[in-house]
């Protein structure tokens, strides 16, 4: 799998969140991310695997290597069809949550990741993109 | 990989916690019934939390185990946590994860030393200079 440019991994029980981590990780392993980065991107990836569990009925993750200005990198999109967020930024303070998380999981995403964009529409869903490049 | 229950054993008056490595939710959410339960039913006097498996402390995982330090304390015991690589280290700190007043250890022997030590509810004031 690992081989692969891209992939996806559907996310609709608990377990499928271990498997999103297991995923990301295989991944950003063979892309020859440190071990300090792969933690990091893992837990992001976590925190967001479990948003789209949990608040956003389930979805799917997305996950393709990148390429920009010579640097290799990895981008990660979480998509559910959930209620959508009403204020971004909002959801993206520390503290903030609506449906009893604990307001840790999109911040500290955002915080992990080098890039981080949320999409979301009301009714409709939410599609959040990351990304992190290889330091070296 | 494919052993991902906690183990909980007692050891002396302490009860010895070792979590796998990629555990899911509801193994997390398991580990607090499963502490404060044998607490109860051993009297111990206090919790070392090996995690030195653990490959991701995310949000969810760092809440349910300073929640549970906090009902170990209220039970009269302390939580110690042992372990914690040098990368969960890292990118804990840097999502602000925090475990309150939990205290740690490098290794399960000197976590051990510790409970033995001092036990709860007796802690010796901290003398003003």
């Amino acid at each position: 799998m690992s081989g692969n440019a891209e992939g996806e991994v559907s996310i609709r029980t608990e377990a499928d969140i271990v498997a999103a981590r297991r995923a990301v990780r295989e991944v950003v392993v063979a892309l020859g991310f440190g071990i300090t980065d792969v933690t990091r991107i893992v837990t992001a990836s976590s925190e967001l695997a479990r948003n789209v569990f949990k608040y956003g009925g389930g979805g799917v993750m997305r996950w393709r290597r990148v390429e920009s200005n010579g640097r290799r990198g990895v981008e990660l999109q979480f998509i559910d069809h959930g209620p959508g967020i009403s204020d971004v930024g909002l959801a993206l303070q520390q503290g903030y949550s609506t449906a009893k998380g604990l307001g840790l999981g999109l911040p500290a995403a955002k915080r992990l990741m080098d890039e981080l964009d949320i999409h979301s529409v009301i009714g409709e869903g939410t599609t959040v993109t990351s990304k992190k490049w290889c330091a070296s | 990989m494919s052993d991902n229950t906690i183990s909980v054993i007692r050891v002396r008056d302490t009860l010895m916690v070792t979590v796998p490595s990629d555990p899911d939710d509801s193994t997390v959410s398991d580990l607090q019934d499963r502490v404060l339960q044998a607490m109860e039913r051993h009297d111990a006097k206090g919790v070392v939390l090996d995690i030195s498996s653990v490959e991701t402390l995310d949000s969810f995982f760092a809440q349910t185990v300073s929640e549970t330090a906090r009902m170990v304390t209220l039970m009269g015991g302390r939580t110690i946590i042992v372990g914690m690589r040098p990368a969960v280290a890292v990118t804990a700190t840097q999502i602000g994860v925090t475990l309150g007043d939990i205290e740690t250890a490098l290794t399960v022997e000197r976590a051990l030393d510790l409970t033995a030590a001092k036990p709860a509810l007796k802690r010796v004031p901290r003398k003003s200079p």
